[in-house]
C-alpha cells in the first residue's frame, strides 16, 4: 500500500531553474542514481546516469539483467521519488507521475476484467472523457496496434503479444508526448519481437514520439533505435553510446544487412563483459542463499 | 454428459437403493428408515400446505438480511484492514483466531443481546457470514497485482479512482468465492439456532416434526431443506464462475 500512498496528482510538477541541457531536448536525466536498502547489503542500483533524448526520437537503453534499466524507467515515470539527480521535461524539472509521460511496464500489465478495448478506454475514463469519445478514441488506438478484431476479447483469451500490444495501445491513448517503455516484448520469441518491432516502427513514425526503449535484446535496439545506451553492470552507468545511422524507414529486413551485422557486433563486445559480471554475480548470489 | 457426472449419478442411485432395501428389508424400524415414497409423499403435503410457507418465509428472511449484514461488514473491514497496514497488522490475529471457531457458542449471547425472536438469527447468520467473507476480502487486498496499481499510478488516477477501478474488480471474485462460503455457513447456523430456540421457520420445523415423531415429515422438511441450499449455492456458484471466467490471466510464457 505504500506505493499507492505517494498518490501522484499530490505532487504535480515542480519547476526549478532553467533547462541546462539543449533547447531540442525533451527529456533529459541528469546524474541520476539509486542505491536500494542501507548498510552492507546496499545495492546500487544506477549511477550517475545522464543522457538527453531529443524531440522524436527513438533511444534504446541496452544492458544485462539486473544493470538497473527498470530503476531507470521507474525514476524517469516519476513512481521512484526518492533518487539522486534530476529529469527534466522541456527544461524544467519533474517530480511524480507526469501527464506528459505514458508508460509501458515489463510485467503484463492488462486488467483482466476489462476487454481490450476498455482496457484502452482506462486512461481516458480517469480522465473523465465522455463514453462516446473515449469508445471511439481507444478503437482508434487498438486499430494501430493491429486489434480492431479483437477489441472484445478478454486478456485471459489473447496471446502474450497481443497483450503487450493492448498495453501500448493503452499508454498511446493517453497522447503522451513521451513514451517510456520497459522491455514491451520481453517475454515474447524472437520472430514474434522482430514482427511487432516493425509495428512499432511504424507507431512511431506516424506518431513521433520521443521514445524510450528499453531491451535486453541488441537486435531489437538495433533494428528500432536511432541512439543505443549500452549500460554497465553494478553500479548501472552508461557504458557507451552507440549512434545507428541505418536508413529510415527501416523493416526487420534490415537485419540481414552488412551494417546492422557490425553495429550487434560492436554493442555485443561492450555488452558481453557486462553480461558475464552479471551472470556471475547471479549465480554467486544463489549459490550464497 | 462426463464421466464424473456419470458417477456422481451411479453414487445417488446407489445410496437411494440401499436406502430402500434398507427400509423395505424389515431389519430396521419403518418410523426410523422410511421408504423415499413416503418421504417424497410428505414433501408433497408440507409443500401443499399454506402453514409451511410462513415458516419458509421467515427463514429465507433470516438467512437473507443475516447473510447481507454479515457480508457487507466482511467486505467493508476486509478491505479498510487490506488497504491500512496497521488495522491489517492488530485485527488479523483475532480474525484469525474466531474463523473457525464454531459461531453457534455465541447464541446464548447473542438472544441476551438481540432477543429470542427474530433479532438473535439474524446475527447469527451474520456472524456466520462475516468470517469467511472478511478472511477473502483481506487476502484479496493484498493479492491485487502490484502492477496494475503502478499502471493506476502512472495515468494519474485519484485514490478514489484506484479503489473502485482497480482494486474492486481485482478483488471481486475471490471476494465472491468468500461470500459463496459465507452463505453456506449463514445458512447453517441460522437453522442452528431455530432449532435451538424458536417458534417459527424451517428448523422449529423440523424439530417439531422428530419432536411429534413424525419421521417422514422430519426427512421431508430436510429433504426440501437441502434442496433449497443446493439451489442457493448453485445460484451463487453460477455468479462467482461468471466473474471467474474473465479473471483467468494466462501465465506469462513465451508465445505469440
Ligand atoms: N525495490 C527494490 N528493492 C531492493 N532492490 C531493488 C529493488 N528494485 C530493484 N532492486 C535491485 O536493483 C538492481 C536493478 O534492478 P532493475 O532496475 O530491476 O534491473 P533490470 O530492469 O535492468 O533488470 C537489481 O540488483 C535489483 O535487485
Ligand atoms: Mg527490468
Amino acid at each position: 500500500m505504500a506505493e499507492y500512498g505517494r498518490d501522484c496528482r499530490a505532487q504535480p510538477f515542480m519547476t526549478s531553474g532553467h533547462g541546462s541541457a539543449q533547447a531540442s531536448a525533451v527529456l533529459t536525466a541528469e546524474g541520476i542514481g539509486k542505491r536500494f536498502g542501507s548498510g552492507a547489503t546496499a545495492v546500487t542500483a544506477i549511477d550517475e546516469v545522464t543522457l538527453s533524448v531529443k524531440q522524436g526520437e527513438l533511444i534504446s537503453v541496452i544492458g544485462p539483467s539486473g544493470c538497473g534499466k527498470s530503476t531507470l524507467f521507474n525514476i524517469i515515470g516519476g513512481l521512484i521519488t526518492d533518487y539522486e539527480g534530476e529529469v527534466r521535461i522541456d527544461g524544467r524539472r519533474v517530480s511524480g507521475c507526469h501527464p506528459d509521460i505514458g508508460m509501458v511496464f515489463q510485467e503484463e500489465s492488462t486488467f483482466p476484467w476489462r476487454t481490450a478495448l476498455e482496457n484502452v478506454e482506462f486512461p481516458l475514463e480517469v480522465r473523465g472523457l465522455p463514453a462516446a469519445e473515449r469508445r471511439q478514441r481507444a478503437q482508434q488506438f487498438l486499430g494501430l496496434v493491429g486489434l480492431t478484431e479483437f477489441a472484445d476479447r478478454y486478456p485471459g483469451e489473447l496471446s502474450g503479444g497481443m497483450k503487450a500490444r493492448t498495453a501500448i495501445a493503452r499508454t498511446l491513448a493517453a497522447h503522451p508526448k513521451i513514451l517510456l517503455m520497459d522491455e514491451p516484448f520481453g517475454a515474447l520469441d524472437e520472430q514474434t519481437r522482430l514482427l511487432l518491432g516493425d509495428r512499432l516502427s511504424q507507431i512511431h513514425r506516424e506518431l513521433g514520439q520521443t521514445t524510450l526503449l528499453i531491451t535486453h535484446s541488441i537486435t531489437e535496439a538495433v533494428h528500432l533505435s536511432d541512439r543505443v545506451v549500452v549500460m554497465s553492470y553494478r553500479p548501472g552507468r552508461i557504458k557507451r553510446v552507440v549512434d545507428v545511422d541505418l536508413p529510415r524507414p527501416r523493416s526487420s529486413e534490415i537485419i540481414e544487412s552488412e551494417q546492422f551485422g557490425h553495429l550487434v557486433a560492436s554493442i555485443w563486445h561492450d555488452l558481453r563483459e557486462e553480461a558475464s559480471r552479471g551472470l556471475a554475480a547471479d549465480e554467486a548470489s544463489r549459490r550464497s542463499s | 454428459m462426463s464421466r464424473a457426472a456419470y458417477l456422481r449419478l451411479a453414487t445417488l442411485l446407489l445410496v437411494w437403493a440401499a436406502w430402500e432395501a434398507l427400509a423395505r428389508s424389515g431389519l430396521v424400524f419403518q418410523g426410523v428408515v422410511p421408504s423415499s415414497l413416503t418421504v417424497l409423499a410428505s414433501a408433497a403435503s408440507e409443500l401443499g400446505s399454506s402453514n409451511f410457507y410462513p415458516h419458509l418465509w421467515r427463514s429465507a428472511e433470516e438467512i437473507g438480511v443475516g447473510f447481507a449484514i454479515g457480508s457487507a461488514a466482511g467486505v467493508g473491514l476486509g478491505t479498510l484492514m487490506g488497504v491500512a497496514v496497521f488495522l491489517g497488522r492488530m485485527a488479523h490475529p483475532y480474525i484469525h483466531v474466531l474463523a473457525p471457531t464454531p459461531k453457534i457458542i455465541f447464541l446464548p449471547v447473542l438472544m441476551i443481546l438481540f432477543g429470542v425472536d427474530i433479532g438473535s438469527k439474524i446475527a447469527m447468520g451474520a456472524i456466520s457470514a462475516f468470517f469467511p467473507v472478511v478472511v477473502a476480502t483481506y487476502d484479496s487486498v493484498r493479492l491485487v497485482p502490484p502492477v496494475l496499481l503502478r499502471v493506476a499510478r502512472s495515468f494519474r488516477a485519484s485514490r478514489w479512482q484506484t479503489v473502485v477501478k482497480v482494486y474492486f474488480p481485482s478483488m471481486l471474485p475471490a471476494v465472491v468465492t468468500g461470500m459463496r462460503l459465507g452463505l453456506g455457513v449463514a445458512i447453517i447456523g441460522t437453522l442452528l439456532a431455530e432449532i435451538k430456540l424458536s417458534n417459527r421457520g424451517l428448523g422449529f420445523l423440523a424439530i417439531q416434526r422428530y419432536e411429534g415423531f413424525h419421521i417422514p415429515d422430519l426427512y421431508a422438511v430436510l429433504l426440501i431443506i437441502f434442496v433449497l441450499a443446493v439451489a442457493a449455492n448453485i445460484a451463487i456458484g453460477r455468479v462467482a464462475d461468471r466473474l471467474q471466467r474473465r479473471h483467468v490471466i494466462s501465465r506469462r510464457t513465451p508465445s505469440r
